[in-house]
């Protein structure tokens, strides 16, 4: 590590490489100025472009470092469970509490009665949830975990249906070989993916690439990058994208030859979109009264992504968490096959947008599944099975408070939480409190009291990512990996994730040499034995001393160029060996509402749905610029910068006499928060958004005063598993 | 010498990077005190709004009007590099005073919230050009929008544009900030 001498202020000042990293898929450098054992002032990447550079939150890290708010004891429940009252106690009897719960439940219930939730507020290698609490608990005999991605189960799906495998995303340094980008539900200005989207995006704007944007609301991303806005109802994007392929197919716009040479059942599709399958063809009149995008636009943007080639279309995983998301990025998919934009330059194959350069996974996490026979394939897809032995994380309230009672597998009596607040974070915050409530043991890591943190009968303050080493890797657009040197010492009392297992592991008698390793032992492990970090970190002592270990490749990577190149050689990697846009799979699941090739399905809670009477508006929960998911909500210095607030056009404002920065009612039959309202033209009428992650807050009546999402969202997963935060009917009224 | 500052405002997202990261280089804790700002400036009608940012701070004028303002001469301009830096020790404090925020057009003097609060703003972070680096929001922002460096060398870069949306250039100030604008044009197919 270096220390700056060139200035007298600046003699004491030894300066750290850490990293900014939390679940935004943005991986950044930190150089932190550390003088007597207190970090200082951050500095980031000064190397050559293009520089990890971190944004707002990660530059505001000494705020959550330094909070007077954070845990610093251990400590117990003594109020009613929920209450937040608790006493502080020692380490000893924390620990011993936990473990002889955790024997107690197991004696009497087995490990099955015991959940592990354990979610992405650790992105290392070491302190994860799969590398602490999952490990502990399966030396101890096992648990039931949930499953579930939060972020992208819907794309996670289709995926694995069209393309056979999640390695789908092209690097972002080749958008600038695109002659048209599509950034489709995604927001990268302020929930970032990756760190250098943004800068690819304006190197690929200043190089003349045209950019849409398609999206509910007209976000930082579109006033910054796009040459057109074209606004959206939520959960009507496949539609649009029907009617696009509709407009391509009409106009033999499509590329024949690609479909011939790489693609399986576009008939079948044809057949669908024209309307000889169902009697309704998909026309931009059809997709018009359905998403509200004119269908002169619909046209206009089929011509554009069929002849503006290559063109990349980007999609967000915001559409894919609706009712049927997952139709959503198979149709993305499709889009991309059908015009050829599949495994070139400038294009993109348009599903996952999952590098091809190293795994998004860091170690330890299991890894998603990939490839496999028939059998193996359909265990992946079928929801049902799946739920057979454990919750899907939408219904995981119905499945503590019913249990085997309500047909559920198991009957959870235990909770051990870390690295996560899915009281906040899970759909439906109402049915979560009952659920929590009923359970009998809680215990939580934290590092704040959050509402989560609220529900633990025993609760356990844990460093933060400056306070221990790690290592971490960006999810897309990367090559590179990130050595997170510990900078400061935690508060005497605070003890890492990785500690506390290892002293439960003692306790519980389990015998694991991972938890006897030193953790800076361990960090060095995982880069000696992790498959694609071993040829690159040769040099242990120098990835460590710079923080960062950028991997050098000649250029852009593109997800499936040997397929296109020569198919013979390098097929798909699904069942066919082609992009499966017909997929057999699906069709053996016989289920309606996951048709074997990607439809539009009207959702429920959408305008056919006749609760729309009651709660005429559609929820959006957005990303929030001041926030990593519920990371960063307690940060004085960024809830400064944007409050909470929800998003309303000015139209439906003055329909309900509601003034710009007024207090509203946000509710449905689900629960009810009180906010402040952004009135704006900058989104759809009839759409209202309000930013995710906001601390659960409730009044005495029950009501959040935070502007919490979760309370108005449905704990219900769509039938291929993706999470619906983004469909849910509400009402907005004037606070009075 | 005078060192002055380059925005490139159809490249700036609005996400506050280089206002935190001056917060936080420079010790100021939440509160109102800001050296650097975010405007968002909101215009036209659904479905064609206009939406762009401006960054503000000190702009470090060759003809301050704060310093003239100052009744105890608490500003000062340095000869070798134009920076305006304030004396904290002299300046009489946001209740007995606030003369040089007044005569600033651009709301650069910035106070805290503890009582009688001094004087505080950018300084141009002239610590980090003493050891060759640009100021912090310069080497921070994620799209870099910013620049900084001796402002005939800025204006040989960027050119000589002196106006953006939301800024009007001061012809007495002559404030040391040259823009590449946003144009005010509704997005069209």
């Amino acid at each position: 590590m270096a220390t700056a001498k060139s200035h007298p202020s600046m003699s004491e000042v030894k300066i750290v490489p850490t990293g900014g990293c939390y679940d935004c898929g943005g991986r950044c450098l930190h150089k932190v100025h550390v003088r007597d054992g207190v970090a200082i002032r951050i500095d980031t990447d000064n190397a050559e472009e293009p520089q990890l550079r971190s944004c707002a939150r990660g530059r505001a890290y000494r705020q959550q470092l330094y909070s007077p708010d954070r845990l610093r004891f251990p400590q117990k429940r003594v109020g009613s469970r929920g209450e937040g009252r608790f006493e502080r106690i020692s380490w000893d009897e924390a620990l011993d509490t936990v473990a002889s719960q955790l024997l107690l439940i197991k004696g009497t219930y087995g490990t099955k009665a015991i959940l592990e939730v354990t979610l992405s507020g650790g992105v290392g290698a070491l302190h994860t949830g799969p590398m602490t609490i999952g490990r502990l608990l399966s030396g101890f005999g096992g648990c039931t975990p949930f499953w579930g991605d939060a972020s992208a189960e819907g794309a996670i799906f289709a995926a694995r249906t069209i393309y056979g495998t999640l390695t789908n995303g092209n690097t972002r340094d080749d958008l600038v070989n695109s002659r048209l980008i599509l950034l489709w539900g995604v927001n990268p200005a302020t929930s970032i993916f990756s760190t250098n989207t943004r800068y690819y995006l304006f190197k690929a704007k200043e190089a003349g690439v045209k950019i849409v944007v398609i999206d509910p609301r007209y976000t930082d991303t579109a006033a910054t990058f796009a040459d057109q806005w074209i606004p959206i109802k939520a959960g009507t994007d496949t539609a649009v994208m029907a009617s696009m392929a509709y407009v391509i197919i009409t106009e033999n716009l499509h590329d024949q030859g690609f479909l011939n040479k790489y693609t399986l059942g576009f008939e079948k599709f044809r057949d669908y979109v024209m309307g000889i399958e169902d009697g309704v063809a998909k026309t931009p009149t059809w997709a018009e009264a359905k998403s509200g995008v004119p269908s002169d636009i619909i046209v206009w943007l089929a011509r554009q992504y069929a002849t503006d080639k290559p063109a990349a279309l980007i999609p967000g995983f915001a559409p894919g968490r609706t009712a049927y998301g997952e139709q959503y990025h198979r149709m993305t998919a499709v889009l991309a096959a059908i015009t050829g934009n599949v495994g070139i330059h400038g294009g993109g194959a348009a599903c996952f947008e999952r590098p091809v350069v190293g795994p998004m996974v860091p170690p330890g996490f299991s890894k998603f599944f990939e490839g496999g026979n028939y059998e193996e394939r359909l265990k992946q897809l079928d929801v049902p099975r799946r739920l057979r032995k454990r919750p899907h994380a939408c219904r995981l309230w119905d499945f503590i408070l019913e249990g085997t009672a309500g047909g559920y597998p198991i009957d959870l009596k235990m909770a051990y939480i870390a690295f996560a607040n899915p009281l906040n974070q899970f759909p439906n915050i109402n049915k979560g409190v009952e659920a929590l409530k009923k359970l009998e043991f809680i215990v939580v890591h934290e590092q704040f009291m959050t509402a989560t943190a609220k529900f633990a009968d025993i609760l356990l303050p844990v460093t933060n990512l400056w306070e221990r080493n790690d290592i971490s890797r960006p999810w897309t657009g990367g090559s590179y990996f990130l050595y997170l040197n510990k900078v400061v010492e935690p508060p005497p009392e605070v003890r890492s994730d990785r500690d506390i297992c290892r002293e439960l592991a003692s306790r519980l008698g389990i015998q694991d040499p991972f938890w006897d390793m030193p953790e800076e032992d361990a960090v060095r492990w995982v880069a000696e034995t992790t498959e694609d970090m071993m040829p690159e970190i040769v040099d242990y002592e120098r990835f460590k001393r710079d923080g960062v270990h950028k991997i050098k490749r000649p250029g852009p990577v593109i997800a499936f160029e040997e397929q296109i190149e020569d198919p013979d050689n390098n097929p798909f990697p699904t069942l066919s060996g082609k992009i499966e846009i017909y997929s057999q799979l699906v069709a053996d699941l016989n289920n309606p509402e996951i048709p074997p090739i990607p439809k539009h399905l009207d959702p429920w809670e959408g305008a056919e749905d006749p609760l729309s009477g009651k709660y005429p508006l559609q929820l959006l929960t957005h990303h929030h610029k001041t926030r990593a998911h519920s990371c960063f909500d307690n940060n004085p210095l960024l809830n400064d910068l944007e409050p909470q607030s929800l998003w309303i056009s000015t139209r439906d404002a003055q329909s309900r006499g509601i003034r710009n920065g007024d207090k509203v009612r946000v509710f449905n039959d689900r629960g009810e928060t009180i906010i402040q309202a952004k009135v704006t033209e900058r989104i759809m009428p009839g759409v209202v958004s309000l930013g995710e992650g906001a601390w659960y807050r409730p009044d005495e009546k029950g009501r959040d005063r935070a502007g919490s999402p979760n309370v108005l969202t449905r704990d219900h997963y769509s039938p291929g598993g993706a999470w619906p935060y983004n469909t849910s009917l509400v009402q907005v009224g004037k606070y009075v | 010498m005078q060192i002055g500052f380059y925005f490139d405002q159809t490249r700036c997202t609005g996400c506050y990077t280089c206002v935190v990261a001056c917060k936080d280089w420079h010790d100021v804790p939440p509160g109102p005190a800001s050296w650097r700002r975010v405007q968002t400036i909101e215009r036209g009608k659904y479905p064609k709004p206009f939406v762009t940012f401006l960054v503000t701070s000190c702009y470090h004028c060759a003809n301050p009007a704060c310093i003239s303002a100052c009744p105890v001469n608490a500003i000062s301009k340095r000869t070798q590099d134009g920076i305006v830096v304030v004396d904290k020790e002299t300046c009489l404090g946001k209740d007995k005073c606030q003369l040089c925020l007044v005569s600033c057009p651009y709301d650069a003097p910035q106070f805290g919230a503890e009582p009688n609060a001094k004087m505080q703003k950018c300084d141009l972070c002239l610590e980090r050009w003493a050891e060759g680096k640009k100021p912090i929001c310069v080497a921070g922002c994620p799209t870099r929008a910013l620049d900084a460096g001796p402002i005939n060398e800025i204006k040989a870069k960027y050119g000589e544009v002196k106006e953006a949306v939301g800024f009007a250039y001061n012809e007495t100030l002559m404030p040391s900030l040259i823009f590449k604008p946003k144009l005010e044009v509704l997005p069209g197919k």
